[in-house]
């Protein structure tokens, strides 16, 4: 079987082709914004060339279509009408989006305590319609415990006849606790909805492939149908293809790795534990606003190969600092700034450009300040890898600090430290011997670096998940990714054992529904379970099941000369 | 910017048992109020890791009897490493206020300890103190509010005879409540008369009662004190839903009650209305303290209840504020040779109940009468379930050098006797704690 898998970039679309696990092609065209599907289309057509004819393909797609759609501020206007019930008051929360509220709560345990107002959510759609919304979302607080009044709230909306282009429910979109994330999930959405559908028409009237999936900020793919659902998850694919082709290409399948991508204006920083990525805390964050949407944890620095120099000299010593913008084209390839590739080139770290452009501009550079070139090279070089280190060790510290719930965790902290650092991006070769000789680990710099986006596209499996959220007190138990809530048959029955079968049945049931023919391995990946004591009897328990279907990326071998 | 610090660890792997009201579930709903609220991706707050307590910081402030070892868990060793966290992070300059949402609690832990008491063993906010002050040195004053429903007299105990820590309990009445204690005679040592201010609320108290006793007693309190640090041992328990205490506050009163304190630094006690009270007051606290606006919570069952305020107990409220106002203003006034004695010692037989471990201990201490420093203290204790005799001999943080000759010589009479089993010396001028068995 042949697998293409395509990245549309900001800057070059990638495409990479793959037989099983073997690449034969990669190819780089030039992104078009104002047309993401012909770039697919001319990266396509030539990786085609390459198949024979009939073959049986499936694309895997990244874009950074939801993304720009966002941040340019170009998606369907949209509104949120929301129901907060009591707690912080909504205007402190930073919410930079319109929102209407209605009344009505439902509590912590998932008890609907007062119900909505039609006549209100009706009223509030109108509004939302005259100030110009055209797509909704409604969210309520603690709706992924109980849906009804979101369900509620959208009925009485449709039911007085006013048509929006696309309305969201936050329990459908978001599964985890976040009452703020969750609208904001919702709302860009909504957003993003449309721009999503053009785009899959678009796509499927390519050509004729057996399966065409897209990728997810968490680095697993899904089904078209998936993505017209809930476009938001396809939201900063670009970071976490970059994190498969990692998985993808390391020789390190079962340790602890820090992937390190090194780019033009920034490198890329994530973490892989025991062969699987680490994932944000409580979702991606885009264009500053928090989400609910499952991430690789990925960490950005203003520090590249065309970064700003800056020296300052104090009692004859000089020092550097690089970033964190992008000062433009090096010297060496035409540009008008020292940048760090200038400093590679000319101590001759990597072949890049003209070196002796390099040379030039740095002396120009160094020697009002007494400098030699060599001398401001090796200091350039010397602070990249003095910066990278100190992010490095800046993300184990935040990860090492993320908070633990309970002895076990606090007790037995599992080990993520890297023993090895994995490495992508053209400048990698020249400074992470470095890095890697400061921090005591191994190094090994990846293939194919040019075209790592496309192959972590080409490399990514479906990830599926769910949570289940069982209380026998009151008989209920709720899995929202499935829009599942339903009563518990028999709840002095149902334990701890009940609950992760039942758990991980359903995750198999939804995979299928994902478009996974064959399920793969399942994790639990979070359990919880509480005895309700009330008046000193136990009147119930509480079951908080996640489950998973285990993340990775398929292996991919390169021949020498690809 | 300078925030709010959260430690939270709602241990939700440890219980004393099963249905006890200190169990698991105890901060679930909280936890899921907080993480719904999505309050720790404001600005205001960040949220770090506990640490674990090492054993001599919880020595600091404690003797265990037979030893720490023999009673201590994990889950004590974060909650005081959880408080810790906290003043540090305020300290260091990293927050400007730190909530420790930790269990179990610790305000019933008194300084000696055979087991536990009012479902605490270590008591978290003498151990923070006790890292604070060697941090800061023995000049730092410190104010401990505890807002507990219960006396704190755990806390009350460790710092009756201190004279740089204020120690002021509100609590439901002592005649109404366990631990059956906290009335206003129980004013401090020798050392320390004045710096232990009980206020036994009667039952029934709401938030007005209780926002008057903090505005027209506390507050002029902790300005006439002045301290370096304000603690607020906020037990959740005078809600008016909690199943273990007949008080009626509120999730706003609690929240009002924070605006005014502004402690530094809040560690949690008790309060088992695990689902009604403590995830709209936890989250009432933690709002107060980063200064937003909380009239927005409020509790589900609020409307059920009738809590005007009585007014039987509206003018008993009224008449504590006079007198412990008057308590306060005259404290350098008193006749301490009355209340003290003329003699060397000043002498107390206790015997003390520790009704979660069902242990009842008998301890005779004397706390030296000295002119120059707080004097040192000399404490035998046993109990039903540690027959063996242990001494105490413990320093002052401000000891004198009289004192400190005297107190020696006796922790080495007493490491020769064959009365006791354990001796144990304190000192925190030095951070020395010594430990004898024998």
């Amino acid at each position: 079987m042949y697998t293409i898998g395509i990245d549309v970039g900001g800057t070059n679309t990638d495409g990479a082709l793959l037989f099983g696990h073997d690449m034969l092609a990669v190819v780089k065209v030039p992104t078009d914004h104002e047309d993401l599907v012909g770039s697919t289309r001319a990266a396509l057509e030539q990786l085609l060339r390459s198949c024979p004819a009939g073959a049986e393909i499936e694309l895997q797609l990244s874009t950074t279509l939801t993304t720009n759609t966002i941040v340019e501020g170009k998606g369907t206007p949209t509104a949120a009408v929301v129901i907060p019930g009591p707690g912080l008051n909504l205007d402190q929360c930073g919410l930079d989006l319109p929102f209407h509220v209605l009344s009505g709560y439902v509590d912590h345990r998932g008890r609907v305590i007062a119900d909505i107002k039609a006549d209100q959510a009706v009223d509030a759609a109108l509004e939302a319609k005259r100030q110009g919304a055209e797509a909704l979302a409604i969210v309520g607080k603690f709706s992924q415990r109980n849906p009804r009044l979101e369900t509620a709230a959208a009925q009485a909306i449709r039911g007085a006849g006013l048509e929006f282009s696309y309305i969201t429910l936050g329990h459908e979109i978001a599964a985890r606790l976040g009452f703020p994330r969750r609208v904001v999930t919702a709302y860009l959405n909504s957003q993003v909805a449309a721009a999503q559908e053009r785009f899959i028409r678009a796509v499927q009237e390519l050509e004729e492939f057996r399966t065409i999936r897209i990728l997810k900020a968490d680095g697993g793919t899904m089904t078209l149908a998936q993505s017209r659902q809930r476009p938001i998850e396809t939201i900063l694919s670009g970071p976490a293809a970059s994190v498969m082709a990692a998985l993808a290409l390391t020789r390190y399948t079962e340790h602890n790795v820090a992937v390190v991508d090194i780019g033009g204006t920034t490198t890329d920083l994530a973490v892989v534990v025991g062969g699987l990525p680490v994932y944000e805390r409580d979702g991606a964050v885009i264009a500053g606003y928090p989400t609910a949407v499952p991430a690789v944890y990925s960490r950005s620095i203003g520090l590249g190969g065309d970064s700003e120099v800056h020296l300052t000299v104090e009692e004859g010593r000089a020092s550097f600092t690089l970033g964190p913008k992008r000062a433009g084209k090096p010297a060496c390839l035409g540009g008008a700034h020292v940048t760090p590739t200038d400093a590679i080139s000319a101590l001759r770290l990597a072949e890049v450009g003209n070196r002796e452009q390099a040379v030039a501009a740095l002396q120009a550079f160094a020697s009002p300040h007494g400098l030699s070139w060599q001398e401001a090279a090796q200091g350039i070089v010397d602070a990249f890898v003095h910066q990278l280190c100190q992010a490095i060790h800046a993300v184990y510290d935040e990860l090492e600090g993320r908070p633990v719930y309970t002895l076990a965790e606090f007790l037995e902290k599992p080990e993520l430290m890297p023993q090895v650092i994995a490495c992508l991006g053209t400048p990698a070769p020249a400074i992470m011997p470095a890095v890697g000789e400061k921090l005591g680990l191994p190094v090994e710099i990846l293939p194919c670096s040019a075209s790592a986006n496309a192959i972590g596209s080409a490399a990514a499996r479906p990830t599926t998940g769910i949570t289940l959220h069982a209380d026998t007190a009151l008989g209920q138990m709720s899995i929202p990714e499935m829009g599942l809530f339903k009563e518990i048959e028999r709840p002095a029955l149902f334990d701890q054992r009940r609950a992760r079968r039942e758990a991980l049945e359903r995750l198999v049931e939804y995979a299928r529904q994902s478009g996974l023919d064959e399920v793969p391995e399942l994790d639990i990946v979070a359990e919880e379970a509480f005895n309700i004591v009330r008046g000193f009897r136990t009147v119930g328990r509480i079951f908080h099941i996640g489950a998973q279907i285990r993340p990775g990326a398929r292996r991919i071998r390169v021949k020498e000369g690809t | 910017m300078a925030g709010v610090g959260l430690i939270f660890f709602p241990a939700f792997d440890w219980c004393i048992t099963p249905d006890h009201p200190e169990r698991e579930e105890r901060l679930l709903y909280t936890r899921d109020q907080i993480q719904e609220e999505g309050i720790l991706d404001l600005p205001q707050f960040r949220e770090y890791r506990p640490r674990m307590a090492a054993e001599k910081e919880i020595q600091r402030a404690h003797v265990f009897v037979p030893s720490l070892r023999a009673h201590i868990t994990e889950s004590h060793l974060i909650a005081a490493g959880g408080a810790i966290a906290a003043a540090d992070l305020v300290m260091g300059g990293k927050e400007e206020r730190a909530c420790a949402l930790v269990r179990p609690p610790g305000h019933h832990a008194m300084r000696v300890v055979h087991g536990q008491r009012g479902f605490c063993l270590v008591n978290n906010e003498a151990v923070m103190v006790e890292h604070i002050r060697q941090k800061l040195g023995p000049e730092a004053r410190i104010a401990i509010v505890d807002t507990d429903v219960h006396h704190g007299d755990g806390t009350q105990d460790i710092y009756y005879n201190d004279p740089n820590v204020l120690h002021i309990s509100l609590h439901q009445d002592g005649r109404t409540l366990y631990p059956g204690t906290g009335f206003l005679s129980e004013r401090g040592g020798p050392g320390a008369y004045g710096l232990t201010v009980n206020i036994p609320l009667p039952p029934g108290t709401g938030d007005e009662g209780i926002l008057a006793v903090m505005e027209s007693l506390v507050l002029p309190i902790l300005k006439d004190f002045q301290p370096d640090l304000v603690i607020n041992g906020a037990g959740q328990d005078n809600h008016f839903t909690d199943p273990l205490a007949n008080m009626q506050v509120t999730a706003q009163g609690y929240a009002r009650l924070t605006e005014l304190l502004k402690p530094d630094i809040v560690v949690l006690e008790g309060g088992y209305a695990v689902e009604g009270a403590l995830p709209y007051v936890n989250l009432g606290i933690l709002l107060a303290l980063a200064g937003l606006d909380y009239s927005h919570v409020i509790e589900p069952d609020l409307t059920r209840y009738n809590l005007r305020q009585n007014q039987a107990v509206t003018e008993t409220i009224a008449y504590l504020i006079d007198s412990v106002g008057e308590q306060w203003a005259q404290r350098r006034e008193a006749d301490l040779e009355g209340i003290f004695g003329s003699g060397d010692f000043f002498q107390r037989n206790r015997m003390i109940y520790y009704d979660t471990a069902g242990i009842t201990e008998s301890q005779r201490s004397g706390i030296r009468l000295c002119s120059t420093c707080a004097g040192w203290e000399r404490i035998e204790t046993r109990s039903d379930r540690f027959r063996e005799m242990t001494c105490a001999v413990l320093l002052p943080w401000n000891c004198c050098s009289k004192c400190r000759s005297e107190a020696e010589a006796e922790y080495e009479e007493a490491a020769f006797s064959r009365r006791f089993r354990k001796v144990a010396l304190h000192d925190p001028q030095k951070d020395h704690f010594t430990e004898l068995r024998k």
